[in-house]
């Protein structure tokens, strides 16, 4: 009984706490994908896959969606010509390198101020990393899913390409054929774009302000629905791990060099939870588990997991969603065996 | 739930055969405003403290007005849709469509979310107790905090030390014949440690940094009185005891304890824990 009622306050402490920066994580994520058009973004980023990556990881910082919003965004960047590096890099920092997850983290870590900067600059270093290696592909098109691959702004891109038959229109806009309108600036819209194309290129943002902002609310109420509903399972899952599962089992377990740190980013893969709260749901084992294993848990989980997979599959094949899964976790175990063996 | 076009036609209101209520709107009204009222009730009540640092219950307040002011507004939104139901269903078809893909149905979610905050409205949570305190162990922090102060002021008087106070000060000279003979006035609830031997208890307190998800116990060995036992001081009442500091030696480790003077049994506070 005194057990249940601890797991009970445990479950109402996470959620009670995580609400709030849920709240202001949707509110941010929704308040991007309706203001903000990545289009005039795409133009300044830098051509060099090092430099791309590393800016790709950085612009959650103006960005700040939870891993539920940024691939969407990846999603459209992609689609509007940015170069993979870019993307790829945003893809996987973005979750993390933001200023409410940093906040989230700072709040939840307060004692261990290190663990905010070892998750922020683990996930750069991480994110860097990956979006890099994606850039070796020149061509990220075959890696894609056909619907988004076909609706990508190839005549955005005059890179090199091995024109592989089919739709290879590196040319101007203008010297195809069509309908067009003449946008603000030299902005040029065709009119008969290919409907995938249209549509995922963020079409909400040439809307009236008012139904932009009721559009948003809208947003807002079904993401908090969502992402509550997770959150939910997280510290349901949380609370009752730290009450039904004996102490020693939990220590065995918590305190192996290895074996903390892979429970971690199971749980971490499983629980999906958002990453705006997920401090909250690793403070909860703080006590039993290693520092390593809450790191990989803080960097990994808004890298992949059960909810996020299911996402990226709509981005990219299943291919690539495995290297990114590959590149991502062993990068992580690296970063958390490091932090164990050297941190302590 | 039912979707409205399986609302039995005219269950309300029979002359209008199209009217009927948005249930899924409906659904997220209730949710919204139930978890409002759930963070409304804590912060009233108080019972927010057992939850959360105080540094953070002005996000969670905040978060109570916000999610009224949601539910208040898709409540209109809702009302004004039953008026012109058929242009709704067309806008939700529409807005549906921004590049989302969901993981649960989003009545189910709202369902779940309704139903944990009608229980968080009807439970009142619990202050933790020993039990837990054993659960988090108590033994591997009593000489280890896990705030490490990175400023260091010496609490004034020794008898105006918490708990907590006595813990970062030992962690930081742990030699314990330095206090020997201080005074101590602290206050906590009853543990009897595994492997301690008869005639100590510890006297705790948890400590937070962030939520109760985090909550860390602490702890002073009191030494017993020689004419007092166990069955006086049960687990998990909570005492103030005042005494004088002494060096003792449990678990073949030596360290201070409290020889008191005065055990008296107090209510538990309002808040029960230390910062």
């Amino acid at each position: 009984m005194v057990q249940l009622n601890t797991g009970v306050t445990l479950f109402l402490s996470l959620l009670v706490e995580a609400i709030p920066f849920l709240l202001i994580g949707v509110a941010f994520s929704s308040l991007l994908l309706f203001f903000v058009d990545e289009r005039w973004l795409v133009g300044t980023l830098p051509k060099n896959a090092f430099a791309g990556a590393l800016v790709g990881s950085l612009l959650g910082v103006f960005f700040p969606v939870c891993e539920c919003g940024n691939v969407p965004v990846a999603r459209r960047l992609l689609v509007q010509g940015a170069p993979t590096a870019v993307s790829v890099g945003f893809l996987l920092a973005a979750p993390t390198v933001n200023p409410v997850v940093f906040w989230a983290t700072w709040v939840a870590f307060r004692g261990q101020p290190e663990m905010v900067f070892l998750r922020v600059g683990c996930t750069l270093l991480i994110a860097t990393a990956v979006g890099w290696v994606f850039s070796v592909q020149s061509d990220i098109g075959p890696f894609l899913q056909e619907t988004v691959a076909r609706s990508r702004f190839q005549d955005r891109t005059p890179i090199k390409q091995k024109s592989k038959g089919a739709t290879s229109n590196a040319q101007s806009v203008l010297l195809q054929g069509g309908t067009f309108l003449q946008g603000p600036g030299n902005e040029m819209l065709q009119l008969d774009t290919p409907a995938a194309q249209r549509l995922v290129a963020n079409p909400i943002v040439s809307q009236s302000p008012k139904s932009k902002l009721q559009l948003m609310i809208e947003n807002v109420v079904r993401e908090l629905r969502e992402l509550g509903a997770v959150l939910v399972f997280g510290s349901a899952i949380a609370a009752t791990v730290q009450v039904a599962i004996p102490r020693e089992v939990i220590l065995g377990l918590g305190q192996g060099m290895v074996s903390s740190i892979l429970a971690m980013m199971i749980l971490a893969a499983v629980v999906s939870i958002c990453s705006t709260v997920d401090s909250f749901f690793a403070l909860s084992f703080a006590s039993t588990f290693t520092s390593g294993s809450l790191l990989a848990f803080l960097i990994f989980g808004p890298m992949i997991d059960l909810k996020n997979i299911g996402l990226l599959l709509t981005v990219f094949k299943g291919r690539a969603v495995f290297y990114l899964f590959a590149l991502a976790s062993l990068m992580s175990f690296a970063a958390a065996l490091a932090v164990n063996l050297y941190l302590g | 739930m039912r979707s409205p076009r399986k609302q039995p036609v005219g269950s309300t209101k029979a002359p209008k055969a199209r009217f009927h209520l948005p249930w899924r709107d409906l659904l997220d009204v209730l949710a919204l405003g139930a978890w409002s009222a759930m963070l409304f009730r804590y912060w009233f009540s108080g019972l927010l403290l057992l939850l959360l640092h105080p540094n953070y219950a002005w996000l969670s307040n905040s978060a109570a007005i916000v999610l009224a002011a949601l539910a208040a507004y898709r409540l209109w939104q809702a009302f004004q849709s039953s008026k012109a139901s058929r242009r709704r269903v067309n806008a939700d078809k529409s807005s549906d469509n921004s590049g989302h893909v969901t993981l649960l149905p989003g009545n189910l979610s709202s369902a779940i979310l309704l139903t944990v905050a009608v229980f968080g409205l009807i439970y009142t949570p619990q202050a933790f107790a020993s039990q837990t305190a054993t659960q988090r162990g108590i033994a591997d922090t009593l000489t280890l905090t896990r705030a490490q102060p990175q400023r260091f002021a010496r609490a004034a008087a020794p008898e105006d030390r918490t708990i907590i106070d006595w813990i970062r000060l030992i962690n930081v000279y742990p030699e314990p014949d330095a206090y020997t003979d201080e005074a101590v006035d602290v206050e906590g609830f009853v543990i009897y440690p595994e492997g301690w031997p008869d005639g100590y208890l510890m006297l705790s307190r948890f400590v937070l940094t962030c939520c109760a998800a985090d909550a860390y116990p602490v702890g002073l060995p009191v030494k017993l009185p020689e004419d007092s036992t166990v069955q006086q001081f049960p687990v998990d009442t909570w005492l103030s005891v005042s005494g004088r500091v002494a060096t003792e030696t449990l678990n073949g480790q030596r360290q201070i304890a409290i020889a008191p003077t005065e055990i008296q049994t107090i209510e538990a506070p309002k808040n029960p824990y230390e910062y």
